[in-house]
C-alpha cells in the first residue's frame, strides 16, 4: 500500500534514527512510503498563531494531494498538527503509533522474542493529548512488548511530560521533569517522540532510550536495531 | 497589557472573550498542570479569568515562562479550554519569545523548514551561557551537518512565498 510521507524537520537531523525506523519497518510490510515534495516545518509548538499553524500544515496537505490519501508524520508534534489542519478530511493523516497494532504488524516475521526483559513505555504529551488528535490504542507498546513474552511497568509516568519543551529554554525544568520519569522507569524507556528521546537521553544517568521503531525491528531480527 | 494586546490574544487563538466566561472555577487544570511538577504552585484558570475580566498578566508568571504544552489541562478541562494555546498568544503578544523560539521561527523564514545548526547559531550566545555545552557526550546520535534545504513554495505570511522571494 502507498502512503505520503511527512519526515517533519528533526526526522531529517537530529531525529535520524526514527525516521529510519519507520521507513524500514514500512519497507519490511512492503508498503511504499512517498515524501511529500517541497515539504515544510509544521509549525510544531512555536506559534502562538492558531491561523499560521493551520496554515503551515495545510501546505503540507496541499502538496501531499494525488501521492495517497492516507499520510504518515512519525513525529508526534507533527502528526498533531498535519491532524488539525485536514480540517475538510480529505485525507487520513496517522502517527505511526497510530497503525502500530498487532494486526498491522503480523506482516513482520518476529525472530526475537523479549521473555524476561523489561520495558517502560513512555508516551508523554502529544501521542496522547489533546483528545481529538491522540492515538486510538493508548497501551500500543505495552501490548507489542508483552505479546513477545516481555514485562512492561511505568503506568504511572507514560502520561507525564518530560518537558522537552522547555529544553532549550528553561532546561532546570526539563531536567527536573525528565528525573521524575527516569527515576521510575526500569529497563529501557521506549519514546516515540524526538524531543523526548533527547530530553531523556540527556538527563540520563544509566537509563536507556530506545526508539520504538527500534525495538520492532530488534524483534523482527535487523541487526544493530538496539 | 493594553486593549490591543488583549485583542490579539483573542485573535490568535481564535477563542472570545466569552468563552473564558465558562470556567467555573473547578480548579481541575490546576490539579494536573506540569508546571506544578516543578513546585510553582499555578492555577492556569487565574490566566483564563483575567483574559475574561481585562486584567493584567504579568510577563514572569510562572505559567507563561514554564508552560510545557502538555495539554493535560486542556484534557481535564469539562470545556476542553486550550490553555496552552491561550498562553503561547500571550507570549506572542507580549513579546516573550526565547531566543531559541525566535531563532525557530527565523528558520521557518528563511528555509521554510527548521534546520538545526542554525538554530543552535543564532541561539548560541544563550546556550554556551547557560551551560548546554557539557551536554555534547550524549548528543553524539543527533549532532550531523547537512546542507540546508530551502522550501520553494510556502505562502505563509513571514514565510517563504516562491524561489525568487516573490509573494
Amino acid at each position: 500500500m502507498d502512503y505520503a510521507y511527512y519526515p517533519g524537520c528533526s526526522l531529517t537531523g537530529s531525529a535520524r534514527r526514527l525516521d529510519k525506523g519507520v521507513r524500514t519497518i514500512f519497507r519490511l510490510l512492503g508498503h511504499t512510503l512517498r515524501d511529500i515534495p517541497d515539504w515544510n516545518c509544521c509549525g510544531a509548538f512555536e506559534y502562538g498563531d492558531r491561523k499560521e499553524l493551520t496554515r503551515l500544515s495545510g501546505e503540507n496537505l496541499r502538496k501531499a494531494k494525488g501521492l495517497a490519501p492516507e499520510v504518515i508524520a512519525p513525529c508526534p508534534a507533527c502528526s498533531k498538527n498535519l491532524k488539525e489542519a485536514n480540517e475538510d478530511g480529505g485525507f487520513r493523516v496517522y502517527n505511526p503509533l497510530d497503525l502500530f497494532s498487532k494486526d498491522f504488524l503480523s506482516g513482520l516475521t518476529m525472530k526475537r522474542d523479549l521473555k524476561g526483559r523489561v520495558f517502560t513505555p513512555y508516551y508523554g504529551c502529544v501521542l496522547l493529548r489533546p483528545a481529538e488528535t491522540a492515538i486510538p490504542n493508548t497501551s500500543v507498546m505495552e501490548d507489542f512488548v508483552t505479546s513477545l513474552g516481555g514485562d512492561v511497568t511505568g503506568e504511572k509516568v507514560k502520561d507525564r511530560c518530560c518537558g522537552g519543551n522547555r529544553f532549550f529554554i528553561n532546561k532546570w525544568a526539563t531536567e527536573k521533569l525528565s528525573r521524575l520519569i527516569l527515576e521510575k522507569s526500569k529497563g529501557p524507556i521506549l519514546v516515540s517522540c524526538p524531543l523526548c528521546h533527547m530530553a531523556l537521553t540527556t538527563f540520563s544517568r544509566n537509563e536507556k532510550i530506545v526508539y520504538f521503531t527500534d525495538l520492532i525491528l530488534y524483534a523482527a531480527g535487523e541487526e544493530g536495531a538496539l | 497589557m493594553n486593549e490591543e494586546q488583549y485583542r490579539t490574544i483573542f485573535e490568535l487563538t481564535g477563542y472570545g472573550r466569552e468563552d473564558f466566561s465558562v470556567c467555573l472555577g473547578c480548579k481541575i487544570c490546576a490539579s494536573v498542570c506540569t508546571v506544578n511538577d516543578l513546585s510553582l504552585s499555578v492555577n492556569p484558570q487565574d490566566i483564563l479569568l483575567a483574559l475574561f475580566l481585562g486584567q493584567e498578566i504579568a510577563g514572569d508568571h510562572a505559567l507563561v515562562r514554564y508552560c510545557t504544552s502538555c495539554y493535560r489541562c486542556s484534557n481535564a478541562c469539562p470545556w476542553g479550554i486550550r490553555i496552552p494555546e491561550v498562553i503561547r498568544a500571550l507570549k506572542e503578544s507580549l513579546g516573550l519569545e526565547s531566543p531559541f523560539e525566535r531563532a525557530f521561527k527565523g528558520s521557518v523564514r528563511i528555509w521554510g523548514r527548521v534546520y538545526e545548526p542554525y538554530i543552535f547559531m543564532k541561539a548560541g550566545v544563550f546556550l554556551l551561557k547557560e551551560g548546554y555545552l557539557k551536554y555534547m557526550p550524549k548528543w553524539t546520535e543527533y549532532v550531523s551537518f547537512h546542507l540546508p534545504r530551502r522550501v520553494r513554495r510556502l505562502s505563509s505570511p513571514g514565510g517563504l512565498s516562491d524561489s525568487k522571494g516573490r509573494p
